[in-house]
């Protein structure tokens, strides 16, 4: 179908280096300038039909992000709420 | 299990938009607390979360592309759509600072000694250090367009060379100007000469330091592979940003650098 890509990659993308049908294994030492292409394995990992969110899909890492976050803005939301209610007092009273 | 009969990308839900925009709360909120009520404690909390979610829904649109496969040509139109449009707007938001300058400063009024530069302001040398860094700037589109010509040409060694001068040559940009700024004869509180000057010069160097993140990002992705020579949208996207930025630097030397010096 026009534009649809398959849910499991078939083929590699174009590797960058220009070779065809090589895999990482098969390359000669001078491609693996900086680091092998791992983007293969990350596809098979983001591509597990565990029906978990894409920020949730790494498990116990994006977590713990999610829920720092959360806190932040949640209780950062609160702290502001209850600040501009004090600012928004007479200001006879300094408030700290 | 249903397979979409369409080219689009229906996103999984996320709470990245809501979390941004409470972010921004904190954020506005905390620097009315720090101007008036000297609290930097919600600044602190806002700025933090803003660069949390940035991450975070950042990180989860290249999952969604390299990684997932979401990015259909259709996708990848709209996403050159919006980041035309947002640099459009960009645009208009410098340009705002540009009509402010040549308001106060085609018509000097009587307070600044009726002309300009304002009486006492000693301008910088439009032929020092900003010919300078028009020439790094300019320089650094030559490179960022190598870097491009590397990826669709498939040399990946040439491209992270390239994309790596790209980024040292913005750092050269953002330190000379901070050293320029220190060492100005005239401040941000000095007549409009000064307001016009730090305003329209700072939100410019803030660009470039965002440009440069960016820039930054893109060269990761390419060591890591995430490109291919015919699918690199995030850096044609750094790219057309950087560009916009050098732009801008160009009619910010013209206009305030040299025409008003």
């Amino acid at each position: 179908m026009q534009g649809l890509k398959p849910i499991v990659s078939t083929e590699s993308p174009a590797l960058i280096f220009g070779t065809t049908t090589k895999l990482a294994s098969d390359l000669p030492a001078t491609d693996s300038f900086l680091g092998k292409n791992k983007v293969p394995d990350l596809q098979k990992i983001f591509q597990k039909a565990d029906g978990l969110p894409v920020h949730l899909k790494r498990g116990v890492p994006d977590r713990l992000l999610y829920r720092t976050t959360m806190a932040l803005t949640i209780g950062g939301t609160i702290y502001c709420l209850v600040a501009l209610y004090m600012a928004s007092q007479p200001r006879n009273q300094k408030s700290v | 299990m249903a397979h979409q009969a369409h080219s689009y990308h229906m996103v999984d839900p996320s709470p990245w938009p809501i979390f941004g925009a409470a972010a921004a709360l904190l954020t506005t909120s905390g620097l009315i607390m720090w101007f008036h009520y000297n609290s930097s404690m919600l600044l602190t909390l806002g700025l933090i979360s803003m660069l949390l979610v940035m991450l975070q829904w950042w990180r989860d649109i290249v999952r969604e592309s390299t990684f997932q496969g979401h990015h259909t040509p259709t996708v990848q139109k709209g996403l050159r759509y919006g980041m035309i449009l947002f640099i459009t707007s960009e645009a208009f938001f410098f340009l705002g600072f540009f009509w402010a300058f040549f308001h106060s400063s085609l018509a000097p009024t009587p307070e600044l000694g009726g002309q300009w530069p304002p009486t006492g302001i000693k301008p910088l040398n439009p032929m020092e250090v900003p010919l300078l860094n028009t020439a790094i700037l300019l320089a650094s589109g030559v490179t960022v367009t190598w870097a491009h010509h590397s990826i669709t040409e498939g040399n990946r060694k040439h491209a992270i060379h390239a994309l790596t001068l790209t980024i040292l040559l913005g750092f050269y940009f953002t330190a000379l100007q901070a050293m320029e700024y220190h060492e100005a004869p005239f401040s941000i509180a000095d007549s409009v000469y000064g307001s016009t000057f730090f305003v329209a010069t700072g939100f410019h160097g803030l660009h470039v330091i965002i440009g440069s993140s960016f820039l930054t990002v893109c060269l990761f992705r390419l060591i890591k592979f995430h490109f291919t020579s015919d699918h690199h949208f995030g850096f044609e996207a750094a790219a057309w940003y950087w560009h916009f930025v050098d732009v801008i630097w160009l009619f910010l030397y013209m206009t305030i650098y040299w025409w008003g010096s």
